[in-house]
């Protein structure tokens, strides 16, 4: 059912109108993220397996570490976990014969099996043919180090950890060649857009198709990139791959390092973070791929993903005794939709209190794309004490309403935060504070758009336009790896139509970002 | 200029043109009396810099000390207590402004203190402009060890030692890894032969082809990307030149030997963090990687600005206390208690070992202990906490207080700094943060 309906929502994209063109930046080389460089070696090598989990560290940047990886640098730190990395994955496979003959393939241990091993791996790893010239260097080196060592596969071993060394492996180089239907334009080789696609969809490395498609110089085609990317979309490792665009997207990597009392918080544990985490992916895979709900939905829907913790987090019966299985939330379990999750909640807090402010300024940023100023300097930022007068967190929080110069930032966040209330520092719902009731409503800046409750929030946010249009956004900015520049304004126009053309399902805005210009097409390099 | 050849010029030379050979020429300017490779300092013995960083600042009016000037003209304040052991090694600097524009809470100041210039700030993500103070040092005198600069983190982040924009040294979490890769395989003893391994060699010729690959594809990128690249490009000169070093003979250094191996981990304890434990079997490593000249810029980053870690023993996160704790703030001070008491620890570790007569390792240091602000709550930049421990070689006054009577450029006490490791900078820093002066009162 799921797969059928992605087909029809590809239909649906290649019919929609020539996508607007685009003026694009100059291109620049995307590190791969500690994720996707764990992905490849595994592609590369066999699930079984055992990447290093000390690489250079992924640092987001503009909101994202898609586009992080874009602007920071390998550090001298880096070179050496990469170069202990590549060594202790090759050694792996060269020490277990069985293993090793299957990744090399020829058996002959003579150069020409080095140079036919070597070829395809590079295919493979550097996502390209490899020259000759660089042929030669790497079966230069395996011979060297075959005659130096004593042993053919030792040759092997030396020369495949460098070409994971190699920046050729570590860094997505796209650059683009001339784009023959454009004067003076730029646009993506079709072996980078085979990455482009493989990247976004699977956040791994092509396959042999994919490649394959670049090699017959399907992907630089429209009709090519759409049966490519249908055939990727379909896959189940589509999944992970749109997952960790939405984890990127929401900042989930934060959830697993958050800090909580555990004296004030009892039902926190170094496993619930974790756990919280999954519960929010898994809706938003199942909202793509099964559901194929409307991306608003998500924000009012009942339905979630739970395990035995979380469930017990949430008051609710679990649905299995370990693992996660889906449950809908009656009304009275006080809870609906992403901003319910404990993931959100929990990040959005302090070690031992909620804060609304966090809260409001996460939806105002993150969701809804509306950028707020940092809070001045030189403020004493202190939020008065709980106490008899002011038992609440609503009430302690008027003071940032009653003065001007708090009030101009925090009334656009504190009314907001205040709407979820009902969950405390992890997200579990309470009805009171400090033993006061809780008022839970709110309104988005002035009395605007006012609330009830995180119901009422939860419709305001499904049905506010810069809801689809920020995940849209980011979206594109995750796939292009840059924020958005002036020239790619009108592409993203487009694919808000697009979005809403089909019923913002998030599958069919797959489809168009990658037929998108801003996708496809190059800007000059300088 | 300096008198050391710098990082990048002995990299460069080194390394130009094709495979290196093992066995790097010996630079008569290193070599002190015994052929080993010491800087020229009157001890003999190197000069090492060493940062102590923690976030979030302190509550100035109970850590400046009492009185001003030398021995028993100055008395530790409260927070400073825990270094009365080590305070006739100590140089207390109070009253110093960061001179960059507080706009950014929290990052402002750490821009300020650490690289002397504002930061660079897009959206919710904030960079330096310039290096970190270690980093600025690291480039003069880390190319005469195996290690340019080695950096740790307490509370698990990457840290804040900059080589540049948007390209930080990430720190070592684990006490463990770090012990393992500076005293685990390849560690050679003083008076011990290196082992000649082939694969050293071998893993020389792969980083020439990487270095080589880098720079083709080097010339086909944009501007922006060939700056992220030759910065790539230096860490693999780097780690080539680590290799040769591996097969030489090490420092001829009497004190050094292995230190106490650490845990395995540090995992917290009711939702607290090992802090204390986790910092001693850092400084334990650091202490004995100065000994056995590995390196001679290490930085220490306890916590981290705006870090909201719960301190054992604080009943909030330690950002949520600096700016919600009422009165006098005694949660947040013992806090700074527990980091100062880290700093003390790190200290008398040097102190107790010895090197060369009636000296210790310590009097051939300087290690510097601040923060981004001073008093969290208000992220103020004046009354700025700066410590140095060690007189680097004689370089510092030593029990002493210096108190700035017109909050003068926290910028210049770096620039001491850099002046005290060899260096002779025109000026240090960038825009309000500039200066071209050192803090000559501090200076013997």
């Amino acid at each position: 059912m799921p797969r059928l309906s992605l087909l029809l929502l590809v239909a649906l994209a290649s019919c929609s109108s020539e996508p607007p063109e685009v003026e694009p930046p100059s291109p620049t080389l995307r590190r791969l993220t500690q994720v996707q460089y764990t992905n490849a070696l595994h592609d590369l090598f066999g699930e079984q397996l055992l990447v290093s989990d000390r690489l250079e560290p992924d640092v987001a940047a503009e909101g994202l570490i898609e586009i992080g990886s874009s602007i920071t640098t390998i550090s001298p730190r880096g070179v050496e976990l990469y170069e202990a990395a590549a060594f202790d994955a090759v050694a792996q496979v060269m020490d277990d014969p069985a293993w090793r003959d299957e990744v090399v393939g020829c058996t002959t241990e003579d150069t020409a099996c080095a140079e036919s091993f070597l070829e395809d791996f590079g295919l493979h790893a550097w996502r390209r043919p490899l020259s000759s010239d660089e042929l030669a260097v790497w079966v230069g080196i395996s011979d060297a180090a075959s005659d130096e060592l004593g042993s053919f596969h030792s040759g092997l071993q030396f020369a495949v950890a460098g070409m994971l060394q190699s920046p050729n492996f570590l860094y997505r180089v796209e650059l683009g060649e001339t784009d023959p239907d454009r004067s003076g334009g730029y646009r993506f080789t079709d072996y980078e857009m085979a990455e482009r696609l493989s990247f976004l969809l699977w956040n791994t490395i092509p396959d042999d198709e994919l490649l394959g498609a670049a090699a017959a110089g399907n992907l630089t085609n429209r009709d090519g990139l759409i049966e490519q990317t249908e055939r990727l979309l379909a896959d189940d490792r589509a999944r992970h791959g749109l997952r960790t665009f939405f984890g990127d997207y929401l900042e989930l990597y934060e959830v697993a390092h958050v800090s909580k009392d555990p004296f004030l918080f009892n039902h926190w544990s170094p496993e619930i973070g974790p756990a919280a985490e999954e519960e929010t992916l898994r809706l938003f895979e199942d909202w793509v791929f099964d559901t194929d709900g409307d991306y608003r939905d998500l924000f009012t829907t009942k339905k979630t993903w739970v395990n035995p913790e979380l469930a017990a987090l949430y008051n609710v019966r679990s649905p299995v005794r370990e693992g996660f299985d889906s449950i809908e939330f009656s009304d009275s379990d006080g809870r609906v939709g992403l901003l319910g999750h404990a993931s959100l909640l929990a990040m959005n807090a302090h070690p031992t209190q909620s804060s609304p402010t966090l809260r409001g300024k996460f939806i105002r940023e993150v969701v809804l794309c509306q950028p707020l100023p940092p809070p001045p300097a030189g403020l004493n930022t202190a939020i008065p004490e709980a106490d008899q007068d002011l038992p609440t967190m609503r009430d302690r929080l008027t003071f940032h309403m009653e003065n001007p110069a708090c009030a101009t930032c925090h009334a656009f966040t504190d009314p907001i935060g205040l709407g979820l209330e009902n969950y405390d520092g992890i997200g579990r719902y309470r009805t009171v504070d400090n033993d006061f009731p809780i008022d839970p409503s709110g309104d988005f800046g002035n009395g605007e758009d006012t609330f009830d409750d995180s119901f009422g929030l939860a419709e305001r946010i499904a049905k506010h336009e810069d809801t689809p249009n920020c995940m849209k956004t980011h979206l594109y900015r995750y796939a292009t790896g840059h924020r958005e520049s002036v020239g790619e304004a009108d592409a993203l126009i487009a694919l808000g139509d697009d979005f809403k053309r089909g019923n913002y399902r998030v599958a069919s805005l797959v489809v168009d970002t990658v037929l998108s210009n801003g996708f496809r097409k190059a800007g000059a390099v300088e | 200029m300096s008198k050391y050849p710098t990082r990048r010029s002995v990299l460069r030379g080194l390394l130009a043109g094709s495979v290196v050979s093992v066995g790097l020429p010996p630079l008569e300017c290193m070599m002190n009396a015994q052929g080993t490779a010491y800087a020229g300092t009157a001890s003999g013995f190197p000069t090492r810099f060493g940062l102590v960083f923690w976030g979030n600042g302190n509550v100035p009016d109970l850590w400046t000390p009492t009185g001003e000037g030398f021995a028993d003209d100055w008395a530790l304040s409260e927070q400073l207590e825990a270094l009365a052991p080590i305070k006739h090694k100590l140089l207390a600097v109070s009253g110093m402004s960061v001179k960059v524009p507080n706009v950014l809470p929290h990052y402002s100041g750490l821009a300020g203190i650490l690289s002397c210039a504002p930061g660079i700030t897009t959206g919710d993500e904030s960079t330096m402009q310039v290096p970190s103070i270690d980093q600025i040092i690291a480039n003069e005198v880390g190319s005469q060890t195996l290690y340019g600069s080695l950096e740790v983190s307490v509370d698990g982040g990457i840290g804040n030692s900059h080589n540049g924009p948007h390209n930080v040294n990430p720190a070592e979490e684990s006490p463990h890894a770090l012990f393992e890769r500076l005293f685990g395989v390849g560690f050679t003893l003083p008076g011990d032969t290196p082992i000649i391994d082939p694969k050293i060699g071998l893993r020389r010729s792969i980083l020439d082809a990487v270095l080589n690959e880098t720079n083709a594809l080097s010339a086909r990128v944009g501007a922006a990307d060939k700056a992220r690249l030759e910065q790539h490009l230096d860490g693999i000169r780097s780690l080539e030149l680590r290799l040769a070093r591996m097969e030489e003979d090490p420092p001829n250094l009497a004190s050094c030997g292995y230190p106490t191996e650490p845990e395995a981990s540090y995992p917290e304890i009711d939702g607290r963090p090992q802090f204390s434990a986790k910092s001693r079997a850092f400084a334990d490593i650091l202490v004995m990687a100065y000994a056995c000249d590995q390196t001679r810029v290490a930085s220490n980053w306890l916590s981290r600005p705006v870090g909201n870690t719960l301190f054992p023993g604080a009943s909030a996160g330690h950002h949520n206390l600096t700016h919600d704790e009422p009165g006098d703030q005694p949660e947040v001070r013992a806090i700074v208690t527990q980091v100062i008491e880290e700093y003390s620890y790190f200290l008398q570790a040097l102190d107790a070992v010895p090197e060369g007569a009636d000296q210790t390792l310590l009097d051939h240091c300087a290690i510097l202990a601040t923060s981004e602000v001073s008093l969290g709550k208000t992220h103020s930049l004046d009354e700025m906490p700066l410590l140095i421990g060690g007189s680097a070689n004689g370089f510092f006054h030593q029990d002493m207080h210096y108190r700035s009577a017109g909050q003068e450029n926290a910028s210049q006490v770096m620039m001491s700094l850099t002046r005290a490791m060899g260096l002779s900078l025109a000026e240090i820093g960038a825009e309000e943060g500039l200066t071209s002066d050192s803090l000559a009162d501090i200076e013997v």
